[in-house]
């Protein structure tokens, strides 16, 4: 790859394409953004995993990560800096990677970078009267700039897009409203029983039938990646949990494998095998719950207090080990905080059969349904271009058929020695995103079948040095948490506190697939399909 | 052919609606889960590592461990810990040593990641079951630990063989967090 | 069997005996009011009772457990808060439709409600036409919530209106259809004539294999009428928050709460009284010792029975299965269930004939 980009680009030369980490970091400048976009795009690249905007000091610049859809541990990354620190210009990618877009919306909103032609650059969290970029490092949050309103903002400000009048200066915008006076626009959320969390969606109705869909993030918008730079390398992993609080664990798991990487630290085996059978476990809670709201918000509430209850058994063996129940606090940068339990491996066994009965159960009772089936036949279906062009990952990703297991393609933890299937669908509807999670299920009590009488004796962390620092550089890391790619992108100059976070929240571009699924069916469709991609609103709004 | 197939579906779909309700009736009839919170306090047995409140454990001449080194206050990432302390002369050596005067603990703040308990180069905070928080007035929830006219325990405390580390211990002190008998509930 | 005629013949003759007959109606008239509306307010804090209990149990819960031993005064609990709830005026809502939409859907359940014989020599009203008055009385309700959801000034409870607009009146017509089946069977519109008919043989045996089609189908008919799960899309709580009374507080929520328990119970007590033989207990030919038995027992415990049978049945379907989507429950009014009712219907006569 290295090769072919310096062929066909004269102007790259050796130093601008670094190999570093596992994969291509080439450095361009913005002008020239696009024309090696294109390229990389041609080259097979098509899965824009996430893009990262970081304050230098001086400029600004932006970090796309590119991944291969057919592989994607394959990841390049590009790398541009914008000099003009008033009004940083950049050239959109949203053409190229459909995903981009949302993502330059975060960008724009958090660092006021412009990306030309992109044709919705309204903030994607803050209010448009927001003043100031927070996550530049000059902001000032004294709150006397941005007063708490002590009245109901108007909806025109998010139902306008800003259209850009020239290149140059953000200044002269104009904007254009979304709908007519005539429209029938309904809320849903950000209160309202059947969103996942405090998510609002602005929808056009036309009858019964959805015309239009509009998310908007930010209710509950904690400002993480913010907080983590002020915080020493233990203290961001309580936050990593908060995030998509169903997979906590495995995202604090993402966070201590970038953070051993960097440092470059051999983990135990034991805390190896204990950290993957911790994320199973995850794994199978949160699927019981996307399954059971799933199955409420198609209104059979019993389902869901099954599942709830079969969660509640693993509940109890994070508590019994590590002492939380939602919050498990338990991997720890080196290893995990405790040695297991001496009921652990009993209490994982005794579930293993239990949670394999209780889903043939769960297949009774709803998967066969005429009622179920026939509402999830053939409502929204999601193509597998369209789903790598969105970067839907995950559960909802493999429905479409996209192998994007990265448990199978780049194994960490101790993925690499159990034996289990990617679990593929290719109808890409409803009832293949539902049953999916159910099959997902059986293949994690697989894993943790073959774990749980293995796991080696030995320490349970390695030995960190008091004060936590990663030496200079960008260090990403993706896991497969239970809703798609989680990734971790950190910025390191070498302090004890990162100098850039960002988490690549697999659920902000689920929201983004409703806009693409729900159109053209029925209002109840759009709860349903709302359940069945099962996105998680913290992690979007983080 | 059609039809016979349209017959069938019927059929089909009563069938999958009666295992349905075969699911539901068998729940109906099984053990519940309910768990009768105020009648079973007391016989409920919690785990062991549940982390429910911090608490700083005295032995009967009303000695903690504390030397008010502060690492667990700068270790918490919400500044939930307030550790004051004050100059007092040593009876032994009679050189001004730092004690501890008062360890505030806001529990309104605490999001239980146990830092602190695994910074504890003394192992002087440790995290009991004790969960029942709700009190009247937010100004309640910040708890002092140390009790009354408590002190440093006097035998010298061992240098601990504990390697600490931010956040990661290594050693023998595995099961630090392991619980003392939790204390006699709390009127609030 | 001990009748209830008795005594109400003897109430009649001892208010004759003191006043004018034109003041002794008048009392009577006013007693009977008075009973038919406490007999339903009690009936409908049981049925809250029981569905939150049945409801617990099959979703491996206890259910409400505090208010009392079993939780049983848990309604009466909730019937006190209700009461002293506010009225939440909505801004810019048609205030005079939106306070009589309540009453309407009331008013339409309690009239139902009062031509129900429930024991023997126990109903208030007979007329001759009584199968037809129960169908027309019972669908007023769709009035109220047609008018509930347009005057509360709420897209929600618009949407939740016009489900329920079409939803009711689409099941009308099957519910309607399957009662004519029994009105075939039995040559009369008269309830009380009907129940007489069932003392031998239940109309759900005698009337072979069509009485039965009808009998599903009036329960699923009749189960969509009431709003209730899997057809409760007026409204779907996780699509509507709650449909046409999104916008009511206090008691004139509760108005359509009560009545939405009470027309599951005048839904399973009108299939009681149709199929499964009213009041009168369970005759099988030639077993007089067993006949005999069965008579013993009296016949409100008998029309009770039966129909928290079927009430526990509702709730069965209520707490397992999905949600309809709104096409998907017109497709099956029109195009399964009206045709197999029609069917069913010259199915009956032939039966009839034979």
């Amino acid at each position: 790859m290295k090769e072919k980009l310096i062929n066909r680009f004269d102007w790259l030369t050796e130093a601008d394409v670094v190999m570093s980490d596992g994969r291509l970091t080439i450095a361009v400048e913005p002008a020239k953004l696009r024309e090696i976009a294109r390229f990389i795009k041609e080259c097979g690249y098509d899965f824009l995993v996430d893009i990262v905007g970081i304050d230098y000091g001086d400029d600004l610049g932006t970090i796309y990560y590119i991944a291969k859809g057919s592989d994607t541990a394959d990841t390049i990354a590009l790398q541009t800096k914008s000099d003009n620190r008033e009004n940083p210009v950049l050239p959109t990618i949203c053409d190229i990677w459909e995903v981009g877009q949302v993502y330059e919306r975060e960008v724009h909103d958090f660092f006021g970078i412009v990306f030309t032609d992109n044709p919705d650059l309204r903030r994607l969290f803050l209010r448009e009267r927001w003043k100031g970029f927070p996550l530049r490092k000059d902001y000032d949050a004294d709150p006397a700039i941005n007063p708490i309103p002590d009245r109901n903002e108007l909806f025109i400000d998010m139902d306008a897009l800003p259209e850009m009048e020239s290149d140059e200066d953000g200044e002269g915008r104009t904007w254009k409203m979304m709908y007519d006076d005539n429209d029938y626009i309904i809320n849903f959320g950000p209160q309202h029983p059947a969103m996942h969390g405090v998510l609002h969606l602005r929808v056009r109705l036309d009858g019964e039938i959805v015309r239009t869909v509009d998310p908007h993030f930010g209710y509950i918008h904690r400002g993480i990646e913010k907080m983590c730079e002020s915080y020493t390398y233990p203290q961001i992993l309580h936050l990593t949990d908060r995030l998509d609080y169903l997979s906590g664990a495995i995202n604090r798991h993402a966070f201590c494998l970038c953070c051993e990487k960097a440092m470059q630290i051999e983990v135990p085996q034991r805390a190896v095998v204990v950290r993957t059978i911790f994320d199973e476990l995850t794994r199978i809670a949160s699927h019981l719950l996307g399954w059971g709201s799933m199955c409420m918000d198609m209104g059979a509430v019993t389902a869901f207090i099954y599942g709830m209850r079969d969660r509640e058994k693993i509940m109890d063996i994070f508590e019994e080990t590590a002492g939380g129940r939602l919050m498990v606090n338990y991997h720890t940068i080196g290893g995990v905080a405790k040695d297991i339990h001496p009921n652990f491996r009993r209490r994982v066994k005794e579930f293993i059969p239990y949670m394999r009965k209780m889903l043939k159960e769960h297949h009774m009772l709803f998967t066969g349904n005429p009622i179920a089936t026939g509402r999830m036949d053939g409502v929204g279906r999601l193509s597998l271009e369209k789903a790598i062009a969105l970067g839907i990952t995950g559960p909802s990703g493999r429905a479409s058929g996209w192998a994007n297991d990265l448990r199978k393609a780049a194994p960490y933890a101790a993925y690499d020695r159990v034996d289990f299937e990617q679990v593929l669908r290719s109808g890409g509807e409803t009832f293949d995103r539902y049953v999916i999670r159910l099959h997902e299920i059986e293949q994690s009590l697989r894993i943790i079948e073959q774990l749980i009488d293995n796991i080696p004796e030995g320490p349970y962390t390695a030995q960190v040095k008091g004060v936590i620092k990663l030496p200079e550089g960008d260090y990403f890391q993706r896991v497969e948490n239970a809703r798609g790619q989680f990734g971790v992108h950190i910025t390191s100059r070498g302090d004890k506190n990162p100098y850039r976070v960002k988490f690549r929240s697999p659920s902000m571009v689920l929201v983004g697939a409703l806009k693409e699924i729900a159109p053209g069916n029925k209002v109840a469709d759009l709860i349903m399909l709302g359940g069945s991609l099962d996105y998680v609103i913290p992690c979007i709004d983080r | 052919m059609k039809f016979f197939r349209y017959i069938k579906n019927i059929f089909l779909g009563i069938w999958h609606l009666l295992q349905g309700m075969y699911i539901t009736m068998l729940n109906f009839v099984r053990p519940k889960l309910t768990e009768q919170y105020p009648e079973n306090r007391g016989k409920h047995v919690y785990f062991e590592r549940f982390r429910a409140l911090l608490t700083m454990p005295h032995d009967e001449n009303n000695h903690h461990k504390c030397t008010a080194c502060g690492i667990c206050m700068n270790g918490c990432p919400n500044g939930t810990i307030t550790v004051i302390s004050k100059m007092e002369n040593d009876p032994v050596t009679g050189k001004p040593k730092r004690v501890l005067d008062k360890y505030l603990y806001d529990l309104g703040g605490c999001t239980f990641c146990e830092l602190c308990v695994r910074n504890c180069p003394f192992n002087a905070i440790v995290f009991t079951n004790q969960f029942e928080h709700s009190v009247f007035t937010k100004e309640r929830l910040v708890k002092q630990l140390n009790r009354p006219g408590s002190s440093l325990a006097p035998k010298p405390v061992q240098k601990p063989e504990v390697k600490v580390s931010n956040g990661n211990v290594e050693g023998p002190a595995l099961h630090k967090g392991q619980p003392v008998p939790p204390e006699k509930t709390q009127t609030i | 069997m001990w009748s209830f005629s008795e005594l109400t013949e003897w109430i009649d003759a001892t208010l004759r005996s003191l006043m004018g007959d034109g003041w002794a109606l008048f009392v009577e008239f006013v007693l009977i009011g008075v009973a038919v509306l406490v007999a339903y307010a009690v009936l409908a804090l049981i049925l809250i009772w029981v569905e939150r209990k049945v409801c617990g149990f099959f979703q491996c819960r206890l259910g409400p457990n505090r208010v009392g031993k079993w939780g049983i005064f848990q309604s009466v609990a909730d019937m006190i808060k209700i009461l002293l709830k506010e009225l939440i005026r909505i801004n810019r809502s048609d205030k005079v439709l939106f306070r009589m939409a309540s009453f309407f859907v009331i008013i339409g359940s309690i009239c139902t409600f009062a031509a129900i014989p429930f024991a023997k020599g126990l109903q208030a009203i007979d007329f001759n036409v009584g199968v037809f008055y129960v169908l027309a009385v019972s669908s007023l309700g769709v009035v109220g919530i047609l008018l509930a959801g347009w005057s509360s000034n709420s897209k929600y409870s618009m949407i939740g209106a016009m489900r329920s607009g079409a939803q009711l009146i689409s099941y009308e017509i099957s519910s309607g259809l399957s009662l004519m089946a029994i009105v075939v069977l039995s040559g009369s519109m008269q309830l009380s004539e009907i129940v007489a008919q069932q003392a031998d043989t239940w109309f759900i045996f005698k009337g072979h294999i069509p009485a039965f089609i009808a009998f599903v189908i009036y329960l699923i008919a009749g189960h969509a009428e009431t709003n209730r799960g899997p057809f409760d899309m007026p409204e779907a709580e996780s699509e509507l928050t709650s449909g046409y009374h999104t916008e009511y507080s206090g008691i004139q929520f509760g108005f359509f709460y009560l009545a939405e328990y009470l027309n599951m119970f005048i839904i399973a007590a009108v299939a009681t009284t149709m199929f499964l033989g009213g009041w009168q207990p369970l005759h099988i030919a030639g077993w007089d010792g067993f006949n005999a038995v069965m008579d013993y027992i009296p016949s409100f415990v008998w029309f009770f029975g039966k129909t928290f049978f079927c009430v526990f049945l509702a709730l069965w379907v209520r707490w397992t299965f999905p949600r309809l989507r709104i096409d998907q429950l017109l497709n099956l009014e029109w195009k399964v269930l009206m045709p197999i009712c029609l069917v069913n219907l010259i199915l009956m006569a032939i039966v009839v004939i034979l």
